[in-house]
């Protein structure tokens, strides 16, 4: 099977626990072998994780989309997706994962239902829902509502509430948010019970949802031991593990394992001073935005020149809800209370409480935070950001160049801006890259006198 | 020349020109001015507080500067050009600004403007994107929310008579909009797109009463005068992103075809409903802003059905396109979608696939918020036409 990287240069020092999470992607693609041969149905769904443990315990299959234009793209079959997506009319703008997904899905449409034969992975399997979400970006569901023209599965949006950030700290917000989640899961249920003519398995989702927020703990804890110097723990060693993380919420045990064996590496690597890279980590850096799946083997050439990459803005963990849950007799309600994400709770927990005071004061004075997105980079101490602004994806995009100039300004740390796309090759040019990474390398070192001269601590 | 001295289509398009003339004017005599983003705010809630709204544009004649160290050039051309204006001081004399969840960049630049540009009052409005009863119910919430900032604000108590009089006098505007629109179905139509254009862009410059005397006036000219649009081959109708310019339909309309309808915002879009007048006002006003807006940021489905077909799916998505069509008696439609407009992107194929349905010729054009997007542009119209003819 192909795996995410194409080439092993050996300048990062790559985590042992990180194959066995790997090796996770495989196993996602093989049960939707499964479902076909068994009959068991299949969701596409988006990622956003709420609907996965509740199709588990209703037992229907989750294939993502999403997740399948990553692995296309990084085994280069990418591109007669997005040629045919473009054929059928959509702008070539829209989300890369989405085109990719366009094309197959008029492929296999073209093909009578049948998995085209020449799908990475063995494909994904005809889906009898399709399962859509209004978390993180609008692709989430326009997307699956234009799958349309090539499936008469029926459809459902999770919907995710985003108050702006002024209000997500008034009163009665976050129980505003938590009813209206709880409210609209419960229709979903309804609505899937309906469809597969039998009930949910109530232990089944508690069993999964208490494994999901296992695994995010974990996940939280091992990027708070990443800010060690030498940072631990690199980049890629994160996207190889994220689809387990991701994707394979239903096989809870096997990932929950999988990550307390990488907490415990990262933990001995940062007490004995092991590094993430083979050289000496001579600049490091967050990576900010999604990265390029097509050509991850420029980090190998990055680290060879001392650039440790050691954290990112996307594919966090979210904060741990530190709540009794015991108090909650409903499944549901549990799960979404321990999964819900709150800035009140991003405050209380990832803030000393003096800090955390000043911040709700600036949210409440001004609508914004200077601190809040690019604590990471303050918390790793960081040197430099790598700022990837995608053609094909809004969200992601976005608010990169405020954080840039948040950086800037308040924790005198520089960024370069790469123009690319996470799925298509042709936008990114790895030449182009390294030459301003040289130059790059000097304005980190200018903005490191600045820091020192501030008396910052790095 | 003042505004206040022209009457009628001239008057619409003095204020469509220069739109802060009069809310200026009205600031000095102490009123607050609030601006606001898209369609989905709910502006009978200002106008009861004695708030002017004033709806937020781009200026596709500026060019983006300020803006690109803040929102990278891959989101909405309109909301950089925005964003662009605000940090030039454009927006400037606002007292306060409402937004809401339109899209990811809508719901995005917020934050990015109360960081970059800072005005004092803002407030957010989390509309959600479907339309089931829990959304009902969260969108419900959100109404007292808006309200409770905007009685923080004022210092005042909502008097819920005066929300009935807003919803009226709003409902007012839809009618006196719906009534102009309707002097587009003869043939020719008695209004261009452009005029109709500058007509909505004035009066969502205006404070609502004045906006409604402004309709009267326009109704009462295009009525009477003998000048109107000449007969033409093409009767289109544009559907789409964001047009707060009139750039795209002079173009248009400067060839053998006349725009006599839209499915745009700054066009049909906002006043085709009525808000319902319900016992506590504010039950009508939600459900008005999440339900009977059509706009494809909402998603729009038999919510559950379990079975899907295609063709129905369409119709019950776009069927109020077919009865536009019918009724302003289209033989082609223009879909224009803004580059990096996901929300109207990703519906393009569906609603070519509907008018394929009901037999009528669709062209897509993209653009990119910039005069230069004309010339390109002109001759594929063009071309579109000589295949309606
Ligand atoms: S976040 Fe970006 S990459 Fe992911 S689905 Fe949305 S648009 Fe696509
Ligand atoms: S034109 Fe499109 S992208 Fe821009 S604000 Fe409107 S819906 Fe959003």
């Amino acid at each position: 099977m192909t795996s995410p990287e194409k080439t092993k240069v050996k300048t990062i020092n790559r985590l042992k626990s990180m194959y066995a999470l790997r090796a996770e992607v495989d196993k996602m693609y093989a049960a939707g072998e499964d479902a076909t041969a068994t009959g068991k149905p299949v969701a596409w769904v988006m990622l956003g994780q709420w609907a996965e443990p509740i199709l588990t315990a209703m037992d229907v299959i989750s294939i993502y989309p999403e997740n399948y234009g990553s692995v296309c793209a990084a085994g280069g079959k990418a591109a007669p997706y997005l040629e045919i997506s473009d054929a059928e009319g959509f702008p070539s703008h829209v989300c890369g994962y989405a085109r990719n997904c366009f094309g197959y899905s008029a492929k296999m449409k073209e093909l009578g239902g049948v998995i085209p034969p020449e799908a990475p992975m063995g494909g994904m399997p005809r889906p009898n829902l399709l399962v859509a979400s209004s978390e993180i970006c609008d692709a989430r569901f326009k997307w699956f509502q234009a799958l349309g023209r090539y499936f008469d599965a029926p459809i459902w949006t999770i919907e995710s509430p985003y108050p702006g950030l002024r209000e997500s700290i008034e009163p009665g917000t976050d129980e505003r948010s938590v009813k209206f989640l709880i409210s609209q899961l419960r229709e979903f249920v309804t609505f899937l019970e309906q469809l597969f003519g039998r009930k949910i398995n109530w232990d089944k989702l508690d069993e999964v949802a208490r494994g999901l927020a296992g695994i995010n703990r974990l996940r939280w804890e091992i990027n708070r031991a990443r800010c060690a110097h030498p940072g631990p723990m690199h980049s890629k060693d994160l996207w190889s593990s994220i689809t387990a993380a991701f994707f394979r919420g239903s096989e809870s045990k096997a990932i929950l394992d999988g990550f307390g064996k990488m907490l415990e590496e990262v933990k001995q690597r940062a007490e004995t001073g092991v590094s993430a890279l083979n050289v000496p980590e001579k600049f490091r850096l967050s990576f900010d935005g999604l990265p390029p799946w097509h050509s991850l083997d420029i980090f190998d050439k990055l680290a060879a020149r001392g650039w440790n990459f050691v954290i990112e803005s996307n594919y966090r963990p979210y904060t741990p809800n530190n709540i009794d849950l015991s108090k909650y007799a409903d499944p549901l309600e549990r799960y979404v209370r321990e999964r819900f994400q709150s800035t009140n709770n991003i405050l209380d927990v990832e803030y000393e409480p003096e800090e955390a005071a000043s911040i709700r004061d600036e949210i409440k004075r001004t609508g914004n935070s200077t601190i809040l997105q690019i604590k990471h980079v303050r918390d790793c101490q960081c040197d430099g950001m790598v700022i990837h602004i995608l053609l094909s994806c809004r969200s992601a995009s976005l608010p990169l160049p405020a954080m840039q100039q948040k950086a800037q300004d308040l924790l005198k740390v520089p960024a370069l801006v790469l123009e690319g796309d996470m799925v298509n090759a042709s936008l990114f040019d790895p030449a182009e890259v390294l030459k301003k990474a040289e130059a790059f390398e000097e304005t980190m070192s200018y903005y490191k006198q600045l820091r020192k001269e501030a008396g910052m601590p790095w | 020349m003042t505004t206040s001295t022209l009457h009628g289509l001239a008057q619409a398009a003095a204020v469509s020109r220069d739109r802060a003339q009069r809310v200026l004017e009205l600031k000095s005599g102490g009123k607050k001015i609030f601006g606001y983003l898209c369609i989905y705010p709910v502006l009978e809630m200002l106008t009861a507080f004695d708030i002017v709204p004033f709806r937020l544009f781009g200026d596709i004649n500026e060019p983006v500067t300020k803006a690109n160290n803040y929102l990278p050039t891959v989101v909405c051309p309109f909301i950089r050009s925005y964003l662009d204006l605000g940090l030039k001081g454009r927006y400037d004399f606002l007292d306060g600004i409402i937004t809401s969840h339109i899209c990811d960049v809508g719901a995005g630049v917020p934050a990015i403007w109360n960081y970059a540009v800072k005005t004092k009052f803002t407030y957010h409005i989390d509309t959600p994107h479907t339309m089931r009863e829990s959304a009902q119910e969260y969108h419900r919430h959100l109404m007292d929310s808006f309200r409770a900032s905007l009685e923080e604000y004022t210092g005042r108590k909502l008097e819920p008579a005066k929300l009935v009089e807003a919803v009226k006098k709003h409902n007012e505007q839809r009618a006196l909009v719906r009534a102009l629109y309707d002097l587009k179905k003869p043939d020719p139509p008695l209004v261009s797109g452009a005029e109709t254009i500058r007509v909505i862009k004035a009066v969502q410059s205006l404070p609502v009463d004045e906006g409604n005397a402004l309709l009267r006036e326009v109704i009462d000219e295009v009525k009477a005068r003998s000048t109107g649009p000449a007969k033409k081959a093409g009767r289109l109708m544009i559907w789409g992103s964001i047009l707060d310019n009139t750039l795209l339909v002079e173009m248009i309309e400067s060839l053998d075809a006349n725009v006599v309808m839209d499915d745009t915002c700054v066009g049909s879009r906002p006043f085709f409903n009525d808000v319902k007048i319900t016992p506590d006002p504010l039950d009508g006003l939600a459900a008005h802003y999440l339900n009977h807006i059509k706009c494809p940021r909402t998603f729009t489905t038999d919510y559950f059905a379990h079975q899907k077909d295609h063709v129905s799916d369409l119709k019950r998505r776009y069927g109020y396109l077919g009865d536009y069509a019918r009724d302003w008696k289209v033989n082609g439609v223009i879909l224009e979608a803004l580059k990096y407009c996901d929300t109207h992107g990703y519906e393009v194929p569906s609603v070519k696939d509907y008018f394929q349905e009901i037999d009528l010729p669709t062209i897509y054009l993209e653009h990119d918020y910039t005069p230069g997007m004309i010339a390109p542009l002109k001759t594929r119209v063009q071309g579109f036409l000589e295949i309606i003819a």
